[in-house]
């Protein structure tokens, strides 16, 4: 670095009432009761009461969520006649960052794919939901949805696997259609 | 007989005994509302975050049927709260030194206990009583008055009864055993202080007794065995002997006017009015001692911003890092139960104490109204005319302490709403506010406040109050004396500069100009 790179910032110098601290005192004061006025006499606050209330009940500009681009636990979608979408191709596990998808694959039982996912897991506690499976996809088999509250008592609890990812599609696939 | 109700045995229980009951109220008052002050403290957060505060915890715990799912605006939280410093583990590491590390948490709250005891909170009681001195032996005999009457008499009074009149009359009647006899009923009329102890050094009790909460902190940091610990307890000390210094000479102003210690005293005195509308209070004669004594009693309580001793991002805790459980809560407890003790004091000496316009008249109105069976056309009279502080109900008196808290909230609402409002300070910040700023003007209110008392008199007397003139020549004052203030302090040099930037070899902001000029090579290694 060269010292014609260096910005040298002035420090802005104190007025009177800086200098003698207690006008501006007030002044932070009076900001504060301003917000503290707001909550209590005006109710204005910023505060979602889950469980009552959820994101995905409030509006975008309220904080709510928007479902169709929410990134939340993921699903395994089904096609018409019911069958796993996925043709285990590994895209999905190979493009995640966090090394969280498991697939074992096997011959397909069916005419129009080569392949298919015997075993689909995912732990759910080393997904960072960045949607990186998402994007890689070839079929559009693995989305994430809008579910965001999924919780449990030990962590194999938290890999999910295919049957409980397929559930999730059954749940959500009204809501949320592919 | 007379009339035995069980408010009557109450009114001449506290009569005889008012310190018993006053102490148990006053205490439990205190120390209870200390959980509620954390749950205010913790809603003043929020409400400034613009979040709303714990809400959930009800008084059912979970548990009890009716009350389970009632939230109740979060008001079981301090309950709950207790419950875990009870329940949790009472860590002590192995190097503390384990008397010390016990005495601190006591100290830090005995000091408090101590304090409470001289806050006068009702005023003057002024009550009649009959005593049953001596009984004769037969109905007939004429009971024998004794030696010694006054002495007997004082024997049944509180002991800081003063202004003792009594009348003395002959009753028969029959007593338990079936006699009848002739009795001896002394009619005494006396005066008493509504609070535990009547002190003639009030003031100076307290200031005594709460600074020796620094000895809880200095001993609980020592005693960690912590170099956070040990780092906060020396924060905590320099703070505390500095702030001292202005807020002893902020007191002494107020002092200097009514020439008395008796926080009583000082309190009685303000329960005037001037222009029959505007009280007379200290705040409003000086209102620059009381900004000086606030700024003053947040160093003293070590809250932000002067929270330093505890800086949680500096020293995880400070003092109390060691500490867990009951102990830490102990910590806690002292903490806000002394926030409480001196915002009571501040109220008795800047806000009239008890004293709120009109509140008394109109209590007394409505008590004397309902006692003569709802004739409201009685006009309020106060038992003396020269002392506004005496009353004879004792719902007056209750009324007076009630207000006295509430007021005392206010200030310490005001604590909570500075701690999170303000960001804290440098260490040598702080420093430099007392010793060059707080210390100089306290000096020179001192000496303006003397100049003014000497020339016009103060409020001394008895059963005197601060004149208006005198009163506004001291509001004038206080204002030259922050005119004077400001023109002084654009005069005198600016203090060595504590944070200078220190040249870093290597550092590649070295040759910046602002840095301080000449470069200097990196070392090589």
């Amino acid at each position: 670095m060269k010292d014609s790179e260096v910005l040298v910032l002035e420090e802005p110098s104190l007025t009177l009432a800086d200098q003698f601290y207690l006008p501006q005192v007030m002044f932070g004061l009076g900001t504060t009761m301003k917000h503290m006025l707001r909550v209590v006499v005006q109710g204005k606050h910023r505060v979602i009461q889950y469980p009552e209330e959820r994101r995905e009940d409030l509006k975008v500009e309220d904080g709510g969520i928007n479902p169709s681009t929410y990134r939340g636990v993921h699903r395994l979608n089904k096609d018409e006649d019911g069958r796993v979408k996925c043709v285990a191709c590994f895209m999905c596990s190979t493009a995640c960052p966090a090394k969280c998808i498991h697939i074992e694959a096997a011959e397909s039982p069916w005419a129009d794919r080569e392949k298919y996912p015997q075993k689909f897991d995912i732990d759910e506690l080393r997904c960072i939901y960045c949607g990186m499976c998402e994007e890689a996809c070839p079929v559009d088999a693995i989305e994430l949805t809008s579910v965001y509250d999924i919780v449990g008592l030990t962590r194999q609890e938290m890999v999910f696997d295919k049957s409980k990812l397929l559930r999730i599609y059954d749940q959500t696939a009204k809501n949320e259609p592919m | 007989m007379p009339d035995v109700t069980l408010w009557n045995r109450f009114v001449n229980l506290l009569d005889a005994h008012p310190w018993i009951l006053i102490t148990f109220i006053a205490h439990f008052a205190i120390l209870g509302a200390v959980a509620y002050l954390i749950l205010l403290e913790r809603w003043t957060a929020s409400w400034v975050q613009d979040r709303l505060g714990p809400n959930r915890v009800g008084l059912g715990f979970g548990i009890l049927p009716i009350l389970k799912d009632m939230h109740m605006f979060g008001l079981g939280q301090p309950l709950a709260d207790g419950m875990k410093f009870l329940l949790k583990e009472d860590y002590r590491s192995k190097a503390v030194d384990t008397v010390l590390f016990t005495l601190a948490p006591m100290m830090m709250i005995t000091v408090v206990i101590l304090s409470i005891a001289v806050l006068p909170w009702g005023g003057i009681k002024q009550s009649t009583r009959d005593l049953d001195l001596v009984a004769s032996t037969s109905a007939e005999t004429a009971p024998q008055t004794p030696d010694k009457l006054e002495e007997k008499i004082n024997a049944y009074l509180p002991s800081d009864a003063s202004n003792v009149t009594h009348n003395e009359r002959v009753e028969t009647h029959q007593d338990a055993d079936g006699v009848w006899r002739q009795h001896l009923i002394s009619t005494v009329t006396y005066r008493y202080n509504f609070q535990t102890a009547s002190l003639n050094i009030g003031v100076l009790f307290v200031l005594a007794a709460l600074s020796l909460a620094v000895y809880g902190v200095v001993i609980g940091g020592w005693a960690s065995n912590n170099k956070y610990s040990f780092l906060g307890a020396l924060r905590a000390t320099a703070n505390m002997i500095s702030y001292e210094i202005p807020l002893g000479l902020a007191i002494l102003c107020i002092v200097l006017i009514y020439g008395t210690l008796n926080l009583e005293d000082i309190v009685n005195k303000q329960a005037h009015y001037w222009w029959h509308f505007i009280p007379a209070w200290n705040i409003f004669s000086q209102p620059i001692t009381f900004i000086l004594f606030l700024i003053c009693m947040h160093a003293e309580a070590n809250r932000a911003p002067f929270d330093t001793a505890e800086a949680e991002q500096e020293l995880v805790g400070g003092y109390h890092t060691e500490y867990s459980s009951m102990r830490f809560a102990l910590f806690f407890l002292g903490e806000y139960a002394g926030m409480i003790t001196t915002s009571v004091v501040c109220v008795a000496l800047f806000f009239g104490g008890w004293h709120f316009p009109f509140v008394d008249s109109i209590v007394c109105w409505l008590v004397n109204a309902i006692a003569s069976g709802m004739h409201w056309n009685i006009a309020p009279a106060f038992v003396d005319a020269t002392n506004p502080a005496v009353t004879n109900s004792l719902v007056v008196c209750v009324v007076r302490a009630l207000v006295f808290f509430v007021k005392s909230l206010v200030i310490v609402f005001v604590f909570m709403w500075v701690r999170w409002s303000l960001p804290r300070f440098r260490f040598d910040q702080i420093m430099n506010l007392a010793w060059r700023a707080l210390i100089p003007i306290s000096l020179g209110l001192l000496m303006v406040t003397a100049i003014v008392v000497f020339l016009m008199g103060g409020a001394a007397g008895q059963n005197q109050y601060l004149p208006i003139s005198t009163a506004f020549v001291l509001l004038l004052s206080n204002g030259a004396l922050v005119a004077i203030t400001m023109v002084i302090s654009t005069l005198i040099p600016p203090g060595p500069d504590t944070n200078r930037k220190i040249l870093v070899p290597g550092s590649r902001f070295l040759t910046a100009p602002a840095a301080g000029g000449v470069a200097i090579a990196p070392s090589v290694n």
